[in-house]
């Protein structure tokens, strides 16, 4: 057991290592979210979402959080696997002795690592930028959505790798199979609104809208997001049940 | 240097039956059509074993079995005394694989790759070792994307020896490379040879196996046709000795008969024979001399058959 987590650790840090040094791929991980942040929360700053005195940059940051962890944990997990399946990476990794267990857990681990710190960035940020942060009595229920986020789309990540076909399709495939549902369920506009009935059910059901609120919740009085923790602990499961149907260690 | 130039040989435990790969019988279907028909051999430790045989003749199939990749339909394999299917962990730790094409991760770079495959190993050679052994010490901080194919092969070697196994497996490791590329990769597996490994390569490259091999097993439609060394191999295919020499005048101007018993043929300035039994047929011929007076025989010539000739009558013959 102390040489599976040993070897993950290992894992890990090349992974995190080979991540930094492909400085345009790392530059746009953060980058990305990063501007996002500052771009619109700019735009949202002295509003306040209607009818209420929350100030829109304390549901805006908290979304940003989310999609953070979004990008983290779904997008660069869920390419990064198909680009290895792609490569035959995966297929040598079985040439040797190494714990299945370990060699996912290293890339888990460096996903983790990854999504801590885009996460410690936007909030920081956040603070700094719209004086936007969390309730101090909620720091550790925001640190929780934050793991139960992480966990979430780490597993959905894991199971879009899987239907990824080729290694230069893997990007794309994982952003457009969840910016549209980031858009639509508000993320980057606090007052986003109008949507037709049907439209916003569905939207209730997917994840994305659900972890956002449960970030938000921590940083501003809101429902207590129970309905959203279900959706989160159901896609979970669907996630890693589905990863570990249909994971393939060749192409 | 210091530390590393140490090599440490860990003597090879010979199995029961004192072979590295035993394979007996061994059978595969893939949706009821049988690809391998009872195929048996055996490598013996220390040596260069090559399956050679043409495309889709069974060969990956067979090395996938060996590696613990797929369970056979029927038949018996030892790999290192192991049942590959059944403990697949344990054989990869004492044996390293070469697969066909597999890629690396993008964004490393040569040793750091090796090094962190070393630590997958319970017993691993050092670093400076392997990357000399590969001839890859120049490029040991180069990225691996920037390697060329050669190099990369040979760093698909490096891996494979990581953790120093007794037996590697290479699967057709020079398909498609040019000649300075593939010279590289076999003076590789020679460095390998000389570790005192015990090598299994696949290939459809003739020069490859003549070049390599120790022993030699054909491999063609599921069945091994031939196997042994390179020259039994050429034997057993019932390739005849050519024997040859400068047609002397006498015979020429037919003021000789013909030696009894030889199928001779004159063509002009050379005399060509071919027999199966090559001692008989040169005594025939030195005494047939002896009683012409004909002398030694000038340009008195005897090449014992190729591999490549039995080689291409066998795959030009339908199964």
């Amino acid at each position: 057991m102390t040489r599976t987590i040993r070897l993950a650790a290992r894992q890990a840090l090349l992974e995190q290592r080979s991540f930094w040094r492909s400085a345009e791929y790392a530059l746009f991980t953060f980058a990305f979210p990063l501007m996002i942040l500052l771009l619109i929360g700019a735009a949202n700053v002295g509003s306040h979402l209607p009818g209420t005195d929350i100030k829109n940059t304390t549901v805006f940051v908290p979304g940003i959080l989310a999609f953070g962890v979004i990008v983290a944990a779904y997008v660069n997990l869920g390419s990064k696997v198909a680009v290895l399946r792609h490569d035959g990476v995966l297929k040598r990794i079985r040439t040797t002795p190494l714990p299945s267990g370990a060699y996912i857990g290293g890339l888990l681990v460096s996903t983790v690592a990854t999504a801590i710190l885009i996460t410690a960035a936007t909030a920081l940020i956040g603070w700094l930028a719209f004086g936007a942060g969390p309730r101090p009595s909620e720091l550790l229920a925001l640190a929780g959505g934050l793991v139960l986020g992480t966990v979430c789309f780490a597993a959905l990540g894991l199971a879009v790798s899987s239907v990824i076909t080729s290694a230069e399709s893997a990007g794309p495939v994982a952003y457009a199979s969840f910016l549209p549902i980031a858009i639509i369920s508000g993320v980057f506009d606090p007052t986003f609104s109008g949507l037709p009935a049907w439209l916003s059910r569905l939207v209730a059901a997917f994840p994305v809208k659900a972890l956002a609120e449960v970030l938000q919740n921590a940083y501003a009085i809101r429902p207590f997001p129970a309905w959203d923790l279900v959706n989160l602990g159901l896609w979970t499961a669907a996630g890693a049940a589905f990863a570990a149907w249909r994971f393939r260690w060749h192409s | 240097m210091t530390d590393t130039s140490v090599i440490f040989e860990r003597p090879s435990a010979p199995e029961a039956d004192g072979s590295a790969v035993h394979v007996r019988g061994l059978r595969m279907s893939f949706g009821g059509t049988e690809v391998l028909h009872g195929v048996d051999f055996d490598v013996r430790y220390g040596e260069v074993f090559c399956l050679l045989g043409p495309n889709g003749a069974g060969k990956t199939t067979t090395l996938e079995i060996l590696e613990g990749f797929r369970a056979p339909t029927g038949g018996q394999v030892r790999v290192l005394g192991l049942d590959p299917a059944e403990q697949p962990a344990r054989l990869r730790e004492r044996a390293g694989m070469v697969l066909q094409e597999c890629g690396f991760p993008r964004q490393v770079r040569v040793a750091e790759l090796i090094d962190l495959w070393r630590t997958y190993y319970p017993n691993p050679r050092p670093l400076a070792d392997l990357l000399e052994v590969v001839e890859l010490s120049e490029v040991r901080n180069t990225q691996v994307r920037k390697l060329s194919g050669g190099q990369r092969r040979r760093l698909d070697f490096a891996l494979a020896l990581a953790g120093d196994p007794d037996l590697v497996f290479l699967d057709e490791p020079t398909t498609g490379f040019d000649p300075e590329a593939r010279r590289r990769c076999w003076a590789a597996i020679e460095n390998l040879r000389g570790l005192g490994k015990t090598i299994l390569l696949t290939t459809h490259y003739l020069d490859e196996a003549e070049r390599l091999a120790d022993r030699i097993a054909i491999l063609r439609a599921g069945r091994i046709e031939l196997a042994g060394t390179t020259h039994e191999v050429a034997i057993r295919a019932g390739l005849a000795t050519r024997i040859s020499f400068t047609t002397p005048s006498a015979l020429r101007r037919g003021q000789v008969p013909p030696p009894d018993g030889i199928d001779l043929a004159v063509r002009g300035s050379e005399s060509v024979c071919h027999t199966g039994n090559a001692a008989m047929t040169l005594r025939l011929l030195l005494a047939w001399a002896l009683e012409h007076r004909l002398g030694d025989l000038d340009g008195l010539a005897v090449t014992a058959p190729r591999l490549e000739d039995t080689y291409l009558q066998l795959t030009r013959d339908p199964p």
